[in-house]
């Protein structure tokens, strides 16, 4: 276990509209991304609660990423601005909590973009990958 | 349901065939899914979204009596309807469920098997680790407003109009152009049947334009939707086309008299167009529009907002009467105007930048001298109905006069009292014969008078009647236009010594016919327009002028042209220095002056000169002018109950130009310190406008202000990129030699011949398009035009929006190697359409730029399609448009056709028929993409010609062929602004711009968002049958959508716990639907139902968790992520 790469869990929180319709669409066109990815939904990214981010972070994920509508495109029009808001804050106090804010990425995905999302959680988990587990988990067994 | 009971779920994990088996141990899941906690019973099913599949469900919730169903199969999106209703079918409320997505989300974005069956498994078990937890939600419900948006009037936005008006139902179609048609209307012949395009589709056009069910908006916008499925409220932009579109019957008189060409976009650009203008002959609606961008710069500049525009382009056509009559519309004293004004409009002409301003002033002079001389000093307006309201007007000049005519022109009784013998005010006695002639000044004040101005001259208000007088005796309303004539003292000794003049009074002796004696030395004191006319007037004395001034050349007050002038003539400055003392016995000998050198900037943005202690030193004169001011003479008025500002102002209300006093108005030099003619004309004008609505009784502060009626000025940089200009140099202005001009007081300035004023008014770049000279106004025998027509925003409620937007081509200038826009000869398909349609350009005629027929046609498939470098997908019609051309140019001219293409495209009822059909008439077929197209010759033969170079894949060789013309046949691209449509009704592009649909194969005309439908090339490239056959679907879509009536709505709604809450209201600032509203006897929020949308912002919100999103409540949530992460 302890020689085995280390493979992070990727939680990566989707809006009901744009983050899941483009992870249909990337399931559509079959890009390919890590098996370590957990997609969940959430009606919209403003809808994502702080204590969901931390709560995962503290279940044993090592790396949360939230994708949503394109600023100006929320299904709920003012969605991701809350959103965007909410994670910059949230970074801040995770820092301080040493838990490293990077461990969060927020970034736009369109119904359309299947390839970004794809790229995504790609790029996401080897991001995690390098930062290595979450501190959180050391408290583990 | 009892949601207390004991929770027994159901799973069912689905094959989907082998989409989802092929990499998910489809049993293995079912196996895992058996243990997990309140599962009754798990199966796995090769389609769980068929019949057989959803009887499993419902028979299973009646077997095991079971209460929470779990499907792990494709996407929510795709089936999760499907589920709850077997679930609701089944006995068990719909919201008692939960899918895992392991289609879209497992078996088709993974590669390894082991880790996919792994991941599946979690997403089952967060599932029902969820479900659990679920709780029966009541199904909710809305009306469906039976109203259609079609947005797009082209072939597919008109099919679908018609079908669902046909049906019954209302439409609001919405075109951004002036007629609907779209591309459709620009083809001539479509493949394969080669049946004329305006044929099939001028009926439709007319059935759109007279269907009692579609109501039509061209040359319109969407700008806004708002809403949902079955209830959008939809802002319409109706933009301005300034030209009623009821009253408008397409005669097109307008267009002929419209001076305006513009590049004609209908045509790309190969012929031109008017100002006013109608697409094509068939437009539907046939009325007339105006490209009117704005007001034009030069326009904008001018301080009294005379259309320079308009009357430049009148005289530019030849029309000089029409330009004086829309010159007198804004201004009075044209002629004076015309040769001492400082023509802020030149300093803002956009040909500046391309040969040099237009001659705006000199084309003003030429319009006003020729008028004079051809038709007299007859106003060209007729006089108003005379109104018994009489006004005074104060002073005659510029504001005065300016006032007088306007408000005469509007019938009321004006008298002018003038304190001077002569009317004109400072035109006539401080500006010199050599700039403005008395005789040309006579004539303009002429045709004030004619317009029924009385003019009292030697009265002066104040000293011989007061205001109150001029109450007495019956006037209505006063206009104080007094002008500033009090020259500013320097306050230094010796100022009263004999032959120290100042400058309006050394002015005025001169200009009624005194010749001061001066001497031979002749200081002039000042950097202003006075200085310099004073120092002008004395070289013309005969005297030797030195301008004295305190700062430098850079802060020079005067216009440089009237400094470089003074300077021609021998005129001599001298910088940075200052009198300190005029000495003389009796008469100035002597003038004492300070060096001074800039310090700090001061008020007016200019460094303050500061003396140099010692620097002082004398030169000997002759005669001082003084030239360093004015000030409004207006003491006395103040006894009249007229505020006036500390500098001798007059004070007014900056809009309505009323003074302190009721009925008392103010302008000009009076009000602002010494200014122009042109401003002095401007607040005349003005001030007349309000004393008007002042006469009628009107309340000043509520009325229309001033000119609110004026359009923005137009971005110069858009000019430029509008159109290509060539430079032409600005005609030179023919002036009299300097040794013939201070002789004596002959002007300066030569006319304009009638030929050069022509030809300086047409190099005119038309900024703002329309010049607004009104030639139309007046062919209009209709009275449909409509110059103050602006833009209008109509708001319409719909229930369904279908968008038909269609596309644009490709344009092919950064394809270097294809030549478009260097050779002449080189189309796109699109142009090509035009040259070969019979409405063209060239009338259907297939010929060269030269007026040749060509012999040889080369058609470059692929152009911008199944290129990496541009677009990498096919554009689906271009083989067979371009098989379409080689057909037409063999018909028509006989030519020798060669077509270069990559692989040819012909799926489609006859069109493989119509492929042989053309190869069978010697149409040369050459497989290979182009490299080049040179005129380059390399042998004899190909001199002249335009070469194109290409592999011939099939002969594995390289060849050129010469030939006459070449077609390149372009890509589709999204239309312009369909990323702005896409924003603003919540729809996706593909990476391509193209609108997606909601599944490409069952749902092609869908949307993600519900009541969004697409037709047509907006959502990938098609051809006319596709796209009608699409647009058709799209209107059952919406049809079927308004019989419904009703649709079911989001039932998770937010609920808002008043036990917990403590009325923060930070939960209703976030929300975007003002769902909720704050109960102030109980001090908590609420949540109005039937607003919410369940987008849960609040309970993300709330700091107290006192709002709960229902169907995503916390322990739903927490649940589900300890399933996905245990």
């Amino acid at each position: 276990m302890a020689d085995k790469e280390f493979t992070p869990k990727v939680f990566y929180a989707l809006c009901a509209w744009c983050g899941s319709g483009g992870s249909e669409t990337a399931g559509a066109y079959w890009l390919k991304y890590p098996e370590n990815v957990r997609p969940f939904r959430v009606m919209c990214t403003g809808a994502l609660d702080s204590a969901y981010v931390l709560r995962a972070l503290i279940e044993g994920a090592d790396g949360v990423a939230v994708s949503g509508c394109h600023p100006g495109d929320c299904h709920y029009n003012i969605g991701n601005f809350r959103a965007r808001r909410r994670i910059a804050v949230m970074k801040e106090i995770l820092n301080t909590f040493g838990i490293d804010g990077d461990r969060v990425w927020l970034r736009w995905v369109a119904h359309g973009e299947g390839k970004k999302l794809a790229d995504t959680a790609t790029e996401f988990t080897e991001h995690i990958k390098k930062k290595g587990p979450s501190p959180l988990k050391r408290w583990d067994t | 349901m009892g949601t207390k009971a004991e929770p027994r779920v159901g799973v069912y994990i689905c094959h989907c065939g082998i989409n989802i088996a092929y990499k998910v141990d489809v049993e293995a899941v079912r196996d895992y899914a058996a243990t997990l906690p309140h599962v009754v019973v798990a199966r796995d099913y090769k389609f769980m979204c068929s019949n057989v599949g959803q009887e499993m469900i419902i028979e299973d919730i009646k077997k095991f009596n079971l209460n929470r169903v779990v499907v792990a199969s494709c996407s929510p999106r795709m089936h999760e309807k499907t589920f709850r209703k077997a679930c609701e079918k089944g006995g068990i409320n719909p919201y008692l469920f939960q899918m895992a997505s392991i289609r879209e989300q497992v078996s088709w974005v993974h590669e390894d098997e082991k880790e996919a069956t792994e991941k599946a498994k979690e997403l089952v078990r967060a599932a029902v680790f969820r479900v659990i937890y679920h709780e029966p939600l009541e199904r909710r419900f809305v009306d469906i407003n039976p109203n259609v948006l079609v947005i797009g009037g082209g072939i597919a936005g008109m099919q679908a109009a018609l079908e669902i008006a046909d049906a019954g139902k209302t439409v609001y179609l919405v075109e951004r152009e002036p007629s609907i048609g779209g591309h459709m209307a620009k083809f001539d012949k479509t493949f394969p049947t080669l049946d004329c395009a305006a044929c099939i589709m001028t009926p439709k056009m007319v059935a759109v334009g007279q269907h009692e069910n579609i109501k039509l908006f061209t040359n319109s916008v969407v700008e806004s939707v708002e809403g949902f499925i079955g209830n959008f409220k939809v802002k319409i932009c109706k933009k301005a086309r300034f030209v009623d579109e009821d009253k408008c019957t397409g005669c097109g008189e307008c267009a002929k008299v419209c001076p305006v060409s513009v590049p004609n976009e209908f045509e790309y650009g190969m012929n031109e167009r008017k100002a006013i203008y109608r697409p094509f002959p068939q437009a539907v609606p046939n009325v007339f529009t105006i490209s009117k961008l704005g007001e034009s710069p030069c326009r904008n500049a001018c301080p009294a907002g005379l259309n320079a525009h308009g009357y430049v382009k009148l005289i530019g056509e030849g029309k000089f009467e029409e330009a004086f009559k829309l010159i007198m519309e804004r201004v009075v004293l044209p002629a004076s105007l015309g040769r001492a004004c400082p023509a802020f409009c030149e300093k803002e002409c956009t040909r500046g930048e391309a040969g040099g301003p237009v001659h705006i002033r000199m084309l003003k002079r030429f319009a006003a001298d020729w008028y004079y001389e051809n038709k007299g000093t007859q106003p060209p307006f007729e006089v108003a109905e005379k109104k018994d309201k009489k006004v005074a007007v104060v002073g005659a000049g510029p504001a005065g006069l300016s006032c007088a005519f306007y408000l005469a022109k509007e019938g009321y009784q004006v008298t002018v009292f003038e304190r001077e013998a002569e009317p004109g005010g400072m035109v006539r006695y401080a500006i010199p014969e050599y700039r403005v002639p008395k005789d040309v000044l006579a004539k303009d004040i002429e045709v004030i008078k004619n317009m029924g101005v009385e003019i009292k001259t030697g009265v002066c208000v104040g000293r011989d009647v007061t205001i109150d007088d001029i109450f007495k005796q019956g006037y209505d309303a006063v206009f104080l236009g007094i002008g500033a004539w009090k020259d500013r003292r320097l306050n230094v000794p010796g100022e009263d010594l004999e032959g120290v003049y100042t400058s309006i009074d050394f002015l005025k002796r001169v200009n009624t016919g005194e010749r001061p004696d001066l001497g031979r030395k002749v200081a002039v004191i000042g950097g202003g327009n006075s200085a310099i006319d004073a120092a002008r007037v004395a070289k013309r004395l005969g005297a030797d002028v030195t301008i004295y001034y305190r700062r430098t050349r850079k802060e020079m007050p005067a216009f440089p042209e009237e400094v470089e002038a003074a300077l021609e003539e021998g005129v001599k400055i001298e910088f940075l220095t200052t009198p300190v003392a005029f000495k003389g016995n009796g008469r100035v000998s002597k003038m004492e002056l300070i060096r001074m050198e800039l310090g700090e900037p001061d008020e007016s943005g200019r460094r303050r000169p500061v003396p140099i202690e010692g620097s002082n030193y004398e030169v000997d004169v002759d005669s001082v002018i003084l030239a360093i001011g004015q000030v409004p003479d207006s003491e006395v008025f103040a006894k009249f109950g007229i505020d006036l500002n500390r500098n001798g102002t007059v004070r007014v209300d900056p809009e309505t130009l009323m003074t302190s006093r009721e009925g008392v108005f103010a302008g000009g030099d009076a009000v602002t310190g010494p200014s122009t003619i042109v401003e002095a004309i401007g607040w005349g004008r003005r001030a007349a406008y309000y004393i008007a609505k002042y006469l009628e009784g009107a309340n000043l502060k509520e009325v229309k202000p001033y000119d609110a009626d004026r359009l923005p000025v137009v971005d110069k940089s858009q000019v430029f990129k509008r159109e290509r200009f060539e430079v032409v140099e600005r005609s030179k202005i023919k002036e009299l030699p300097v040794e013939e001009r201070i002789k004596g007081f002959a002007e300066v300035e030569q006319p304009f011949t009638e030929e050069e004023a022509v030809k300086e008014g047409s190099r005119c770049m038309d900024c703002a398009i329309c010049c607004e000279c009104k030639q139309c106004e007046l062919a209009c025998e209709a009275q449909a035009i409509r110059h103050d027509q602006r833009d209008e925003i109509i708001e319409v409620d719909v229930g369904s929006i279908i968008v038909a937007t269609g596309f644009k081509t490709f344009d092919p200038t950064p394809l270097y190697r294809y030549g478009y826009r260097r050779f002449p000869e080189v189309y796109t398909s699109i142009e090509f359409e035009r040259l070969n349609n019979a409405a063209g350009p060239t009338e259907g005629k297939i010929v060269m730029k030269n007026g040749k027929v060509p012999e040889s046609v080369a058609i470059i498939h692929c152009v911008g399609s199944r290129d990496e470098n541009y677009h990498r997908y096919c554009s689906r019609v271009c083989c067979m448009y371009s098989m379409k051309y080689a057909h037409l140019i063999r018909e028509k001219t006989g030519a020798e056709v060669y077509e270069f293409y990559i692989d040819i495209r012909a799926p489609g009822k006859m069109y493989e028929e119509f492929y042989n059909r053309v190869q069978e008439e010697g149409t040369h077929f050459i497989r290979g993409k182009v490299a080049e197209v040179t005129d380059i010759a390399e042998t004899p033969e190909e001199e002249g010609k335009l070469i194109v170079v290409v592999e011939d894949t099939l002969a594995g060789k390289v060849k050129r062929y010469p030939v006459d013309m070449v077609i390149l046949s372009v890509a589709l691209e999204p239309a312009d602004g369909a990323e702005e449509l896409a924003r603003i009704l919540g729809i996706s592009q593909d990476q391509d711009g193209w609108f997606i649909e909601l599944h490409p194969k069952l749902a092609p005309v869908s949307t993600a968002s519900d009541g969004i439908f697409l037709a047509g090339c907006c959502q990938g490239p098609k051809d006319i049958p596709d796209t009608v056959a699409q647009a058709s679907g799209a209107a059952a879509e919406a049809l079927s959508l308004i019989m419904r009536g009703k649709v079911e709505i989001e039932a998770a709604t937010s609920h808002i716990d008043p036990e917990v809450c403590v009325g923060c209201q930070q939960c209703r600032e976030v929300c975007a639907y003002s769902a909720i509203d704050y109960d102030a006897g109980r001090g908590v929020c609420v949540v109005n139902e039937a607003l919410c949308k369940g987008c849960g912002l609040c309970a993300a919100t709330c700091p107290n968790k006192a709002v709960t999103l229902k169907h995503f409540k916390n322990e739903q949530i927490l649940h589900e992520l300890e399933g996905i992460l245990l």
